[in-house]
């Protein structure tokens, strides 16, 4: 039998053994019970997360001087939006202010970032140095446009309302590219999630045979490349379909959304340079790229591992790695620099980055390239990674250093 | 021997971090014949069979398989039954015989028939669709020795393939091997229990710490030992006593020394002249065990009981 074939028989094996095992089904569910959670636990928790984030600050002045600054702070906020400026809280004055400034900002119960105190004239902000970053801008910004105002109502001067006409367009260079770019992004982080979500499986898939002391019937029968390449092929198929069911559901929740809402919210046109279909056939390529590139690497990793103990034990620095490999390709957004055109070459980042390139240029021959670029990088990373495997769990190794010349005539004469 | 060679070793040299395991063993498989490696645990049995498959490679030496010097493209034509038995749990009988036949290159539906007519012949039919994990250890056993055949291979390598067996289905399994070599199929098997080696083998290899010791026919093993005389006679003693060899021991009435040199004649004319009254007499050829202690030593001997008991506890 040929390679194929016997990564063929590998393939179909495992691909069946999981595709029909009543765990698929948990598979299936854990990114729709992961979204869920996430929809969930963002809307219980976004408005409190933001509500506490935001800095307090007492006003310890006369209350005209406190009204003065909320009314300009209500016409900073109309403008920007709630958060953009600290929340006041007016405090009566006591008769030691730096005092009470010290006190306010000791008090836990308070919360307060700062303290201000003084008229709009000698304004006084007490508080940590840190407070200048933020809070100290922003208090600034209200008192001068506290003291705009009152300027104005001292001189009777009032510029009319005006009203900007909008010429209403198709695109903007702009917004596409800021669009494109987050398509890329959309892109690259389903990439990233759907492959970090198989990176355990990829990992412990060959413990399995290891434990069932199944590898050396599979290792006398074909050749470990054909085994570890089958092993991909059969984990690509299962994320495949995985694959092709939550992007089923999306869609058919997607269009239900857009029938109920369509009226009321308008979605952006976006096309990404290469056009949807070619996008996502891009996109589907570069997904089996990644996997195989990754999970090739985690199988010659895995491989090595004897027991699920040790497979939770490289776990962590593997999704550390990915992280690593994301946040490179994210950096590919850029398209400049020597960063991104690293993230370009580097195998493990290249599917990422290209995918991004994708949504942002419309010209075809670096996906070729890249392409062969990284199946190159596939079959380099399999034939490594068994060898490995040979050489460490088989104990079978051609005695000599892989460059002397008496190695490779062995390897010749095999 | 002119026979085509199923297996031939030269040399073959294996050491696993730095300690020598296999140290230049020579072999030579005629086809169709029934072959035994036989030693101790530890004797370098499983690691010579895993090379000659090409799971592990030699330090040294040179091997071919059915005349392939690269073992592993000969895998459609070879069947292997691992020492350590493995089997997919959750996978059906019927379907772990056919896969075993599709990775040596048998149609996954020739192999679900071919492996359901070999369970309904053994007594099986009722397990064909059951998982693997629902079955006793001998019948999964017997389920991987199925896998190992289904593709009908031109050579059967067996690893220890009696370890685990109760006497049923060891009776069963030494009929298999006799059935696959009247068809014409090699069959090489390692073992530590002599009497398996001695009842299936035409030839044989005794491996003892890494070497062969031996390597030819059964009957030139034993024939390396000369006979055992076993002499009774009426007379305590006599003349008659100056014609046993200077080895001979006395036990529950019997003499037993190893036939003379020079022959059964002139030792029973010295017996029946020396007034000895033959009362029994026997001239005995050595089995495989004596042969075995000979050539392999009285510890690795006893190694070989000791597995073989372990075994029979295990089965049991």
């Amino acid at each position: 039998m040929n390679l194929w074939d016997s990564a063929w028989v590998i393939a179909r094996r495992d691909f069946v053994a999981s595709v029909f095992s009543r765990f698929f089904i948990l598979f299936l569910l854990a990114p729709l019970l992961l979204f869920g959670f996430m929809i969930f636990f963002s809307l219980t928790t976004d408005a409190q997360d933001r509500a506490a984030a935001q800095p307090v600050v007492a006003v310890v002045t006369d209350t005209a001087t406190s009204e003065a600054l909320n009314q300009a702070r209500s016409r900073m906020v109309a403008g920007t939006s709630e958060q953009s400026f600290p929340i006041l809280r007016y405090v009566a004055p006591a008769e030691n202010v730096p005092a009470q400034a010290q006190a306010l900002l000791a008090d836990e119960a308070g919360n307060y970032s700062a303290v201000f105190s003084g008229t709009l004239d000698r304004p006084v902000l007490t508080g940590p140095v840190r407070t200048g970053d933020f809070t100290g801008r922003r208090v600034g910004l209200l008192v001068e446009e506290s003291r705009r105002t009152a300027a104005l109502d001292t001189a009777r001067a009032s510029p009319p309302a005006l009203e900007m006409q909008r010429v209403v367009t198709e695109q903007a260079s702009g917004s596409l590219a800021t669009a494109r770019r987050a398509v890329g992004q959309g892109a690259q982080i389903l990439i990233f999630t759907i492959t970090l979500m198989l990176a355990t499986l990829l990992l412990s898939t060959l413990v399995e045979e290891k434990s069932n002391k199944i590898i050396e019937i599979l290792a006398a029968a074909v050749p470990l490349d054909a085994i570890f390449l089958g092993k991909l092929i059969a984990m690509l198929g299962i994320s495949l379909v995985g694959l092709a069911l939550w992007a089923g559901m999306a869609g058919l929740a997607f269009a239900f959304f857009y029938q109920v809402m369509h009226d009321f919210i308008s979605f952006p046109s976006v096309t990404p340079a290469t056009g949807w279909p070619l996008f996502i056939v891009l996109m589907l390529l570069y997904y089996a790229a990644n996997f195989m590139l990754l999970g090739a690497l985690f199988l010659g990793i895995g491989g090595q591992a004897s027991n699920i103990r040790e497979i939770q034990t490289i776990s962590m620095p593997v999704t550390l790695m990915q992280l690593m490999v994301l946040l490179l390709a994210i950096n590919g957004l850029n398209g400049q620099g020597w960063l991104a055109w690293f993230a370009y070459i580097f195998p493990f980042s290249s599917p990422m980055s290209m995918v991004a390139m994708a949504a942002q240029s419309g010209t075809l021959w670096p996906h070729l390239l890249a392409l062969a670029w990284q199946a190159l990088w596939v079959f380099l990373i399999v034939r490594v990674s068994s060898r490995l495997f040979r050489r460490t769990v088989l104990k079978s190794a051609t005695s000599g250093s892989f460059f002397s010349l008496d190695f490779w005539r062995k390897r010749a004469a095999r | 021997m002119g026979a085509a060679l199923a297996i031939e070793a030269k040399g073959l040299f294996k050491s696993f971090d730095d300690k020598p395991a296999v140290r230049g063993i020579d072999i030579a498989v005629p086809e169709g014949s029934i072959y035994g490696i036989l030693g101790p645990n530890g004797a370098g049995k499983t690691t010579t069979l895993r090379m000659l498959l090409g799971i592990i490679e030699p330090d040294r030496g040179e091997r071919s398989l059915l005349g392939n010097a690269r073992p592993l493209e000969m895998a459609r034509s070879v069947g292997y039954l691992p020492e350590e038995r493995g089997l997919y749990p959750a996978m059906k009988t019927r379907e772990a015989i056919a896969f075993m036949g599709a990775l040596r290159g048998l149609p996954l539906d020739t192999g679900r028939k071919r492996a359901e007519i070999l369970l309904r012949q053994n007594g099986l039919g009722d397990y064909v669709d059951k998982p693997i994990k629902s079955l006793s250890k001998g019948m999964a056993q017997t389920i991987q020795l199925f896998g190992t055949i289904v593709h009908k291979p031109k050579l059967i390598v067996l690893d220890e393939p009696f370890s685990g067996l109760d006497a049923i289905n060891q009776g069963r399994l030494e009929h298999m091997i006799r059935d696959e070599a009247a068809a014409g199929t090699t069959v090489i098997f390692s073992t530590h229990v002599i009497h398996h080696a001695e009842r299936l083998c035409e030839r044989i290899a005794i491996i003892a710490a890494g070497e062969v010791r031996f390597e030819g026919l059964v009957s030139d093993a034993r024939e390396r030992l000369r006979p055992q005389v076993r002499l009774k006679t009426r007379a305590a003693d006599g003349p008659w006593r100056a014609v046993l060899p200077a080895g001979a021991s006395q036990q529950d009435g019997f003499w037993t020394f190893e036939l003379p040199a020079n022959g059964i004649e002139p030792l029973l004319k010295g017996l029946l002249d020396g007034g000895a009254g033959i009362e029994e007499l026997s001239v005995e050829r050595r089995g495989l065990h004596d042969a075995f202690v000979a050539i392999a030593g009285e510890s690795a001997a006893r190694e070989m009981e000791a597995a073989e008991a372990a075994d029979l506890g295990a089965a049991a």
